[in-house]
């Protein structure tokens, strides 16, 4: 199985096939980056769709000083960013909210949420990304350009928070 | 687990993700079988990743994956689009560069050397009109080695030309050969605003300079300007100053001179009469000497009166050029100046047009001059503000990539 990497600089050469490849692994894995923090799943949408246009159209720069995942989910970020920044221009809130959500296990997924957008931010964006983008240490301190040791810092507090958080909704849930 | 753990929270929570190095994970890997509560918070970790990961989101929906291929087919086009785009790269800005600079001197150029094609052309016409020529040499002719034509002869004070000094001195006597003897015409072209008082003033200036007027004839017709030509005979001593009084008149339009040297006629002339007065006195002198028959002192006179009848001729051919040695011919030409500055009318479309033509070349000529003239005024004082602006852009352009670079570790740079 080739590599990421491999598989991009191929693409850059010409073949389309090696990026339908690279875009049948990390379809579901980048519109779910944006599905879980954005409430509109159509704009989630667009949003990966954009990450994959930008990948097609920088695809002649590119070059393997980083690996391709910490790439993607780089432009991703960078695309999350941008449209949390537009969405306090336009006073819309385009991030999670308590409205229901996408999940398999609705109780479960919807408290999960619940307690994951109460937490602080900084310490959200590292947990998301090593529990949903299974991303490394290094990755996460590579894609959110900080220090490895805030990383591990970042991540300890964040499960400690998200912790307290599932238990005062699951003590709620008992309670009613 | 207490402050006394050699192993902190944040390694048991790496073990657990496991994102340690496979001996610090053996190590605590053996330290979690002797401790109760790391290997709780180990477990306790993994148990919260599972229940986190319970938050499941469905597949990316189908219009995606046909968008983003869709975008995938385009990709050449973009990239051609792309490269069509980026016009101002280091390479192109200094090939544009060069070639503006080029071009502003390509147009530098040509328009000097039309320019001063220009100036030449006025100068030769000028200089074969008879006009005075400008007191400057003509300025040589860029990027072209040829010398510069010769300058014209000095003017003298009175605006002659040419052999005019030898012709000013003294007429010689008819019957010296000791110099050279010129005869002078001058054809004047005027443009008078006063016509009346030029034609008066005419009369004066030969009155003035004891000297006649040969012919003249006006020419006045209705809805035309009036026109005066004039054959002016001007004694040689007194021809420069009136010539100065002429050209007074009006506006010189046109004026050329001409010498022709007749000393070698005139010798000959001289020469044939003095044998034809030596033959006539030896006749007379075997009429009265010598006697004869009747017959032949009727060819003696008969051959006295050809003789006599040569002399005369040639007496009179003699006093033709004393005449016209003494009195140059000046032939005047005045009309008013409507119709000198209006061109006279024009009949025919194709000349009209010519004249559209020179007179479009001439504005557009002095239009690049002026645009040129610009250039060259302001244009090092734009190009240092291009390349103070240039060097600004690019510094900035370097800083913007450098802080995408930064927050978008990689090659996101690139993006």
């Amino acid at each position: 199985m080739q590599s990421d990497e491999q598989l991009m600089l191929e693409f850059k050469g010409g073949s389309n096939e090696a990026f339908e490849e690279l875009f049948s692994r990390y379809r579901n894995p980048i519109y779910g980056f944006f599905r879980r923090r954005l409430n509109h799943g159509a704009r989630a949408e667009e949003l990966a769709q954009e990450t994959f246009v930008i990948i097609i159209r920088g695809v002649e720069r590119y070059e393997t000083t980083a690996t391709f995942r910490t790439y993607i989910f780089s432009i991703a970020l960078k695309q999350l960013w941008s449209e949390r920044r537009k969405g306090l221009r336009e006073a819309r809130t385009t991030e999670m909210s308590l409205e229901t959500g996408p999940s398999t296990d609705p109780t479960t997924g919807l408290w999960i949420r619940d307690a994951i957008s109460r937490m602080d931010p900084d310490h959200r964006e590292v947990l998301m990304l090593r529990e949903y983008e299974q991303l490394s240490y290094e990755e996460i301190a590579e894609v959110l350009a900080i220090p490895l040791n805030t990383v591990r810092s970042r991540l300890l507090r964040a499960r400690n928070e998200v912790r307290i958080l599932l238990d005062e909704q699951s003590m709620k849930g008992v309670s009613r | 687990m207490s402050h006394e753990h050699p192993i902190s929270p944040e390694e048991l929570m790496a073990y657990a993700d496991s994102q340690l190095s496979a001996d610090r994970t053996s190590q605590i890997g053996a330290h979690l079988e002797s401790c109760r509560d790391c290997a709780e918070a180990v477990a306790d970790a993994k148990a919260l990743s599972s229940r986190l990961a319970t938050w499941q989101i469905e597949d990316a929906p189908e219009p995606l994956t046909r968008s983003v291929l869709a975008a995938l087919e385009t990709r050449p086009r973009r990239n051609e689009l792309r490269s069509a785009v980026r016009l101002w790269t280091k390479g192109r800005v200094l090939a544009y560069g060069f070639g503006g600079a080029v071009f502003v001197l390509t147009a530098v150029a040509g328009i000097s050397l039309v320019q001063r094609y220009r100036e030449m052309r006025e100068y030769d016409t000028q200089r074969s009109a008879g006009l005075s020529a400008p007191e400057e040499i003509p300025r040589t002719w860029p990027f072209i080695a040829t010398p510069p034509p010769p300058p014209p002869p000095a003017a003298s004070p009175q605006g002659t030309i040419g052999r005019l000094s030898t012709a000013q001195q003294p007429v010689l006597p008819s019957s010296s050969t000791s110099g050279p003897l010129i005869i002078r015409s001058v054809q004047l072209t005027l443009v008078t605003k006063s016509f009346e008082t030029a034609r008066t003033r005419i009369e004066a200036i030969v009155q003035e300079s004891k000297g006649y007027v040969d012919s003249l004839s006006v020419r006045s017709e209705p809805k035309s300007p009036k026109s005066l030509s004039a054959v002016l005979r001007i004694p040689e001593m007194t021809l420069a100053a009136s010539l100065i009084e002429l050209r007074k008149l009006g506006e010189p339009k046109q004026e050329s001179q001409n010498s022709a040297d007749i000393t070698g006629q005139y010798v000959d002339l001289v020469a044939r009469l003095s044998n034809a007065r030596n033959t006539e006195q030896r006749l007379l002198a075997l009429l009265r000497d010598r006697t004869g028959s009747l017959k032949d002192v009727v060819a003696a006179e008969g051959e006295i009166s050809r003789v006599r009848e040569e002399i005369e001729r040639m007496e009179a051919e003699r006093k033709n050029f004393d005449n016209k040695v003494q009195y140059a011919t000046v032939q005047v030409e005045i009309t008013e100046e409507y119709h000198a500055q209006l061109q006279p009318p024009l009949t025919n479309t194709g000349t009209r047009i010519h004249n559209a033509a020179v007179e479009g070349y001439e504005t557009a000529s002095d239009t690049i001059l002026g645009i040129a003239l610009t250039v060259l005024a302001d244009g090092p004082a734009v190009l240092v503000w291009l390349m103070f602006l240039s060097s600004v852009g690019f510094i900035a352009r370097k800083l913007y990539v450098l802080i995408r670079a930064r927050r978008l570790p990689g090659t996101i740079a690139s993006i």
